[in-house]
């Protein structure tokens, strides 16, 4: 039996200094039920709404590296307790990351947004995360570590299905890596819901490298429309090494509306989000192609 | 379950208060410390009513454990007033009508207090945009944000 | 019209909502008692099922109280006592006694020491069910003959009724001779419309705190709309003297309609209580409260008769309402939509036939409007096509038929009528066409892009309370102790309601006008029952009319008292006194007519009175209202329809309200703009959908997937106009009459009119979402083409 007014689960807390304590910690306990805590604007609506079992608690909140941005020419490397209201401050992130900056500012509220980690976002996996299409256009890895080690993993082979992902209950996600994208490339992030502060009925982004007149490389992930975020890979063939126009927009966006796989449910239709995701995907590769330098004619 | 020990900051004042780790913060500060001016509404997270300051920032108590708080400043609606006197959004907020059943209200000017701190200039698109997440049924909003309009700077009334 | 200067009527002053912002303000969730327990529900996890047993004897192991099924009251009630006893249906005990019959039905409760601790008692109760059976979630599938019967019998009054075919209740009208007027019109519109059950969502749940007496009376703080109905229940209930019940009065939360009952969960509570014998507060979590209460949805299949120039002949109206596991007056609800569809438009000939129908759904009941919404969006609506077909102006056709001054309103069904004396319906829909630029409006066809903007009007309006010449089905008066302290203050004791909405700012500008005290000095708190005369509820956009209608009439037979003590002191008779206020000293003065420096203050007088023992300036009593008049809103909606998305955005409103005299401006403001952000959620957005198999909300109780309007989808502050009729009700406390439901009526219609408008499709269903817009768009698209080729292929 569960209320949205208290936790009933009874478990043990700790609320380590230091990455190595809370390794150190997840290794001991790994064959319990240990839940992370960075944010916790996902993980406690489960434990209030869900008959979830919880033996310890490793809140990562006070561990000092965890908390850190750092900038350079690679790129962005993103601490797992940063939440992401202080992302959205970050110019850098407005101006070369424009599509993770759209996403993070469609999600919520500020006071949810003052609370939750990208990490989180991407470790709660819910086919609708707003953070997940964008990072996975930017090719953003996590930092994944444990006792024994750390490996990283591209976002996109990092999510396995609704509410799933590869990582092992001694490893948590300490960082969130997105390589710097070149320059003459653009990116986008569009979403739909039913108020503007609400879970997406679908989400996307785009990025495009443009070459001249020609696409270069293309990567368009589409959200809430598939068990986990879905990247629409023959739409991207479409562009890659293509003349860009608006004749070619509109038939990868038609594309990548074939390409994914909606279901109805209580937030949206199955047929909705597949016109949406046509209408959507060809307004967000002209933003992107702008975005890029890219003009558009005929 | 063991009880441990924390302090906090309480709009001003330290605070000892032992709670367990599954205590949320918003049953801490209304239950045991009797500030029921912080509202459960939904207990989700989707209505911004439980919002309150952790040194500065809204957060939302409904998600939030009290034993993450040890060490950290919070403010609540109570915590706002300077002895008698009104924050000007509290009065703002009167003047404009912008309290109707009250009930989202304590939840809506402290979100607010954390907008006109970072955006003492906002405009009637950024308030909008910053109030998004505090629901309230009564009022329709609109004058909540002439409210919030009225104490930024430059803003009118 | 009659001109008055008012000394505080229409000034804004806010002093009452100090605590409010302050977070002082106490609601019932708020309230503690040393020693209390803390409650929690047990609900139903089926549709429709046989209970066999409730077994808590484990629970109690734990150190729980508990109740379940067979520990509370055999008595039939209906939580909702606003009607005479013999036109109220009773379906219901505390706790069922034989079958759920919704998902969330409450079946038992534990209280214990903490909220923890009686939630892991509560998961120790054991529920052995008998039969089960398929939830009747449909109007149609519960009226089947071989559908399970949800009620076997009820009781109407003192009378048994047998339930058939799931019928709750039914009603039938007719005024004049309708075949007789339909043969009379030049063209007959007939249309089918439904609106959905929506919820509250008061951002206050359902909450109680009870402590039982020494004396075996109890002490209740409840979420209630009215308090002394709640403390006649509960002493009918738990069979306790009335005067052993007191109830008292905290804030509301908000509440929209949804606890003019009394909540399911109060008597829970004082079950607890009693069976505890120590004080028990119970706080609905959100889920609970989810499944508590709901909008009455409406079906309504409208025929409608004109003659060429726009006047009508006749209406046909058919209405099904399908109500849920419990009858929370459906039968005064169809009375009701009965009177708001008659009351809009001079029909002449009108056939009106209601049914409510029981389902295994949460119980639906009042939620701003009783019905007024939900059939104000089938008129509304056909007014517009009525107009289309006629080729008139959608404003002519409204100016020509409706119901105005002079005319009879029904204010709270075919019992509850006054004749109408003040009327600002043609002001706000020539003034609200200027405003609204209506004449630039264009016509569906010449519209084009993706984007596509309409207009619309819709005009609606409520009662101002339930009274009239003669007594009908449902009780309305209100009473007030008004006493003037020994300084000159002056103290109001009502158990009048304010939802939020300025109701006693209101009521303290009345009393301050009256007797000429500065609005500060006049007090009006949290009282209870025990100290105050019965009033009704604050329902029926009753509050400022009726409510406000007694406090003057009790302020002004102490000012009577007053006058009079006053002349012993002047030596003068009382009517060659004047009372005045001296802004200056801040306090009411009386002084022989043209001698004002021969005052004396209030404060003075007051106080002589009290040092000579002469007694206090009080006075007591209780006032019926003898009429029910409207206060009529006019909305004009632009909308923009993306045609690539299907949504819809609101650029731009303008809101016309009459409400005779606007006692307070900014409130009253704050009701048509709160109400219109309801009613676009009504009109755009909101519907508790359920799962056909088990009976369940779609959103699992969580408001995650309940979506109200936030800020951002209201119109930007300098597109959102709001005006007032300039008009002056004589029957009303100083011309006011109400606003607050009048403000959501014509909202929904107003906006599907302007999609019409903008992109030529009518929808017959709300909410109109994206997903149900850009479907008819694909179709209306492929239609026209369809219709395209066919052209073209006719040229060769």
């Amino acid at each position: 039996m569960s209320t949205s007014r208290l936790l009933t689960q009874e478990f043990e807390y700790f609320a380590p200094h230091t990455l190595k304590e809370a390794l150190d910690l997840l290794y001991k306990y790994k064959d319990e039920e240990v839940k992370i805590l960075a944010g916790g604007t996902d993980l406690l609506v489960k434990m209030k709404t869900l008959d979830m079992k919880i033996d310890y608690l490793i809140n990562l909140k006070e561990i000092p590296e965890l908390k850190a941005v750092e900038t350079n020419n690679q790129g962005l490397k993103i601490g797992a307790t940063v939440p992401l209201s202080q992302l959205e401050r970050r110019e850098i992130i407005k101006e070369k990351y424009p599509a993770l900056y759209e996403g993070i500012k469609s999600m919520a509220a500020i006071a949810i947004r003052n609370m939750a980690t990208l990490p989180g976002n991407i470790c709660n996996a819910s086919p609708a995360g707003d953070t997940i299409p964008p990072l996975m256009v930017y090719e953003a890895q996590l930092r994944i570590v444990s006792k024994e080690g750390e490996r990283l993993v591209p976002v996109e082979d990092f999510l396995r299905g609704v509410g799933e992902t590869i990582i092992r209950k001694e490893e948590l996600v300490s960082q969130v890596i997105i390589p710097a994208p070149p320059s003459n490339s653009g990116s986008a992030f569009s979403k739909k819901s039913r108020v503007k502060a609400d879970i997406a009925k679908i989400n996307l982004a785009i990025w495009l490298e443009r070459e001249g007149k020609t696409c270069k490389d293309a990567r368009i992930v589409l959200g809430s429309v598939f068990i986990k975020a879905l990247r629409a890979k023959r739409a991207e063939g479409l562009l890659k090494g293509e003349m860009v126009s608006k004749e070619l927009l509109t038939q990868v966006a038609r594309q990548a509306a074939e390409e994914i796989k909606p279901i109805d449910d209580v937030r949206s239709t199955a047929e909705y989000r597949t016109t949406l995701a046509r209408v959507m995907v060809e307004d967000t590769l002209k933003l992107a192609w702008e975005r890029a330098g890219g003009e558009l004619e005929g | 379950m063991k009880k441990t020990e924390i302090e906090f900051t309480l709009n001003g004042k330290k605070k000892k208060v032992e709670v367990k780790p599954s205590d949320l913060l918003i049953n801490l500060i209304r239950e045991e410390l009797y500030l029921t001016g912080t509202k459960y509404a939904c207990g989700i997270g989707e209505c911004g009513a439980c919002t309150v300051l952790l040194d500065g920032e809204p957060v939302l108590s409904c998600l939030t454990l009290a034993i993450t708080v040890a060490g950290k400043e919070i403010t609540t609606i109570e915590g706002l007033a300077q002895d008698e006197e009104l924050h000007p959004l509290q009065r703002a907020f009167l003047e404009q009508g912008a309290v109707q059943c009250g009930f989202c209200t304590p939840g809506m000017i402290l979100t607010a207090t954390a907008l006109l701190k970072e955006k003492p200039q906002a405009t009637e698109e950024e308030i909008r945009d910053y109030m998004r997440g505090n629901l309230c049924r009564c009022t329709g909003y609109v004058q909540i944000i002439k409210a919030i309009k009225s104490c930024t700077t430059g803003g009118e009334n | 019209m009659e001109k008055q200067q008012f000394d505080f009527v229409g000034k804004d002053f806010a002093i009452k909502n100090v605590g409010k912002v302050t977070g002082k303000e106490v609601y019932s969730g708020d309230v503690s008692i040393p020693g209390q327990l803390y409650a929690v529900v047990l609900r139903s996890p089926y549709a429709h099922a046989e209970i066999k047993k409730v077994d808590y004897s484990e629970a109690e192991k734990m150190g729980a109280i508990c109740i379940g099924p067979e520990d509370v009251p055999d008595y039939l009630y209906n939580e909702r006592i606003v009607s005479i006893p013999d036109k109220t249906y009773r379906d219901r005990t505390v706790l069922p006694k034989d079958k759920v019959r919704h998902v969330g039905e409450a079946l038992a409760t534990c209280a214990a020491e903490t909220e923890e601790e009686a939630l892991a008692a509560l998961k120790k109760i054991k529920v052995e069910w008998g039969r089960k059976w398929k939830p009747l979630v449909t109007l149609e599938e519960a009226m089947e003959d071989e559908a399970p019967p949800i009620h076997d019998y009820v009781y109407l009054g003192e009378e048994k009724v047998k339930i058939k075919n799931n019928i709750a209740c039914t009603r039938d009208i007719e005024v004049g001779d309708m075949e007789r007027g339909f043969e009379e019109a030049d063209t007959v519109v007939e249309r089918t419309f439904s609106t959905p059950r929506i919820y509250h969502l008061q951002m206050e749940t359902k909450s109680a705190v009870c402590v039982p007496e020494a004396d075996g009376g109890i002490t209740v703080w409840v979420t209630s709309q009215g308090i002394h109905n709640v403390r006649i229940l509960l002493g009918n209930i738990f069979n306790l003297p009335l005067n052993k019940v007191n109830v008292k009065r905290v804030t509301l939360g908000g509440s929209f309609g949804s606890s003019i009952q009394m909540n399911s969960i109060t008597p829970i509570c004082v079950a607890l209580a009693l069976k505890a014998k120590r004080p028990v507060k119970l706080v609905s979590t959100r889920e609970d409260d989810l499944y508590d209460h709901a909008k009455y949805p409406l079906i309504t299949k409208l025929k409608v008769g004109a003659k060429k120039d726009g006047t009508l002949t006749a209406a046909h109206c058919r209405v099904w309402v399908e109500i849920g596991g419990h009858n929370i007056q459906a039968y005064p609800y169809l009375g009701c939509v009965a009177g708001w569809f008659a009351s809009l438009y001079r029909w002449k000939n009108l056939k009106y036939e209601g049914k409510a129908v029981y389902t295994n759904k949460v119980p639906t009941c009042a939620m701003q409007g009783y019905g007024n919404p939900q059939i104000n969006f089938a008129v509304e609506s056909l007014m517009d096509i009525l107009a289309e077909e006629l080729g008139m102006d959608p404003i002519e056709l409204r100016l020509k038929n409706y119901v105005g001054k002079g005319e009879e309103f029904w204010g709270q069904g075919p019992t509850v009528r006054s004749i109408i004396r003040s009327c600002g319906v043609e002001e706000m829909l020539v003034e609200g066409a200027k405003l609204a630029e209506w004449e630039k409006r264009t016509l569906p066809l010449e519209k084009e892009g993706e984007i596509r903007r309409g207009i619309g009007v819709a005009r609606g309006f409520h009662t101002s309370g339930t009274g009239g010449p003669n007594p009908g089905e449902t009780i309305d008066y209100s009473g007030a102790t008004i006493k003037i302290n020994e300084d000159g203050s002056v103290d109001v004791l009502t158990a009048l309601m304010d939802h939020g909405g300025g109701t006693w700012e209101a009521a303290a500008k009345i009393v301050a006008e009256v007797l000429k005290v500065p609005y500060e000095k006049v007090g009006i708190y949290n009282v209870d029952t025990r100290t105050t005369v019965f009033d009704v509820n604050t329902h029926a956009t009753r509050g400022v009319y009726c409510g406000g209608g007694a406090v003057k009439y009790v302020a002004e037979k102490v000012k009577e008292l007053l006058l009079n003590y006053a002349a012993t002191l002047f030596k003068d008779l009382p009517e060659n006194l004047e009372l005045s206020c001296n802004h200056e000293l801040g306090q009411a003065v009386i002084y022989p007519r043209e001698i004002p420096e021969n005052y004396k203050t209030l404060g003075e007088i007051a106080e002589y009175a009290h040092i000579t023992s002469w007694g206090t300036l009080a006075y007591t009593a209780t006032l019926r209202q003898k009429n029910c008049p409207p206060c009529f809103i006019t909305h004009f909606v632009e909308v923009e329809v993306n045609t690539r998305t299907g949504e819809i955005s609101i650029p731009r409103a303008v809101i016309l309200g009459d409400s005779g005299t606007i006692l307070n401006p900014a409130l009253w403001e704050g009701q048509i703009i709160g109400a219109f952000s309801r009613g676009l959620g009504f009109a755009l957005l909101e519907e508790t959908k359920y799962d056909l198999k088990e009976g369940k909300l779609e959103c699992k109780g969580m408001i995650t997937d309940y979506k109200i309007p936030t800020t951002l989808e209201m119109p930007k502050l300098d597109n959102l106009l709001v005006r007032s009729a300039h008009t002056y009700e004589p029957t009303g406390p100083f011309g006011a009459k109400g606003i607050g439901e009048a403000a959501l009526s014509s909202v929904g219609s107003a906006v599907a009119n302007a999609i019409y408008n903008a992109i030529g499709i009518r929808f017959y269903e709300l909410p109109i979402t994206p997903e149900k817009v850009l479907k008819a768009w694909k179709e209306k698209e492929r239609e026209e083409s369809q219709e395209r080729v066919g052209d073209k292929l006719n040229e060769y």
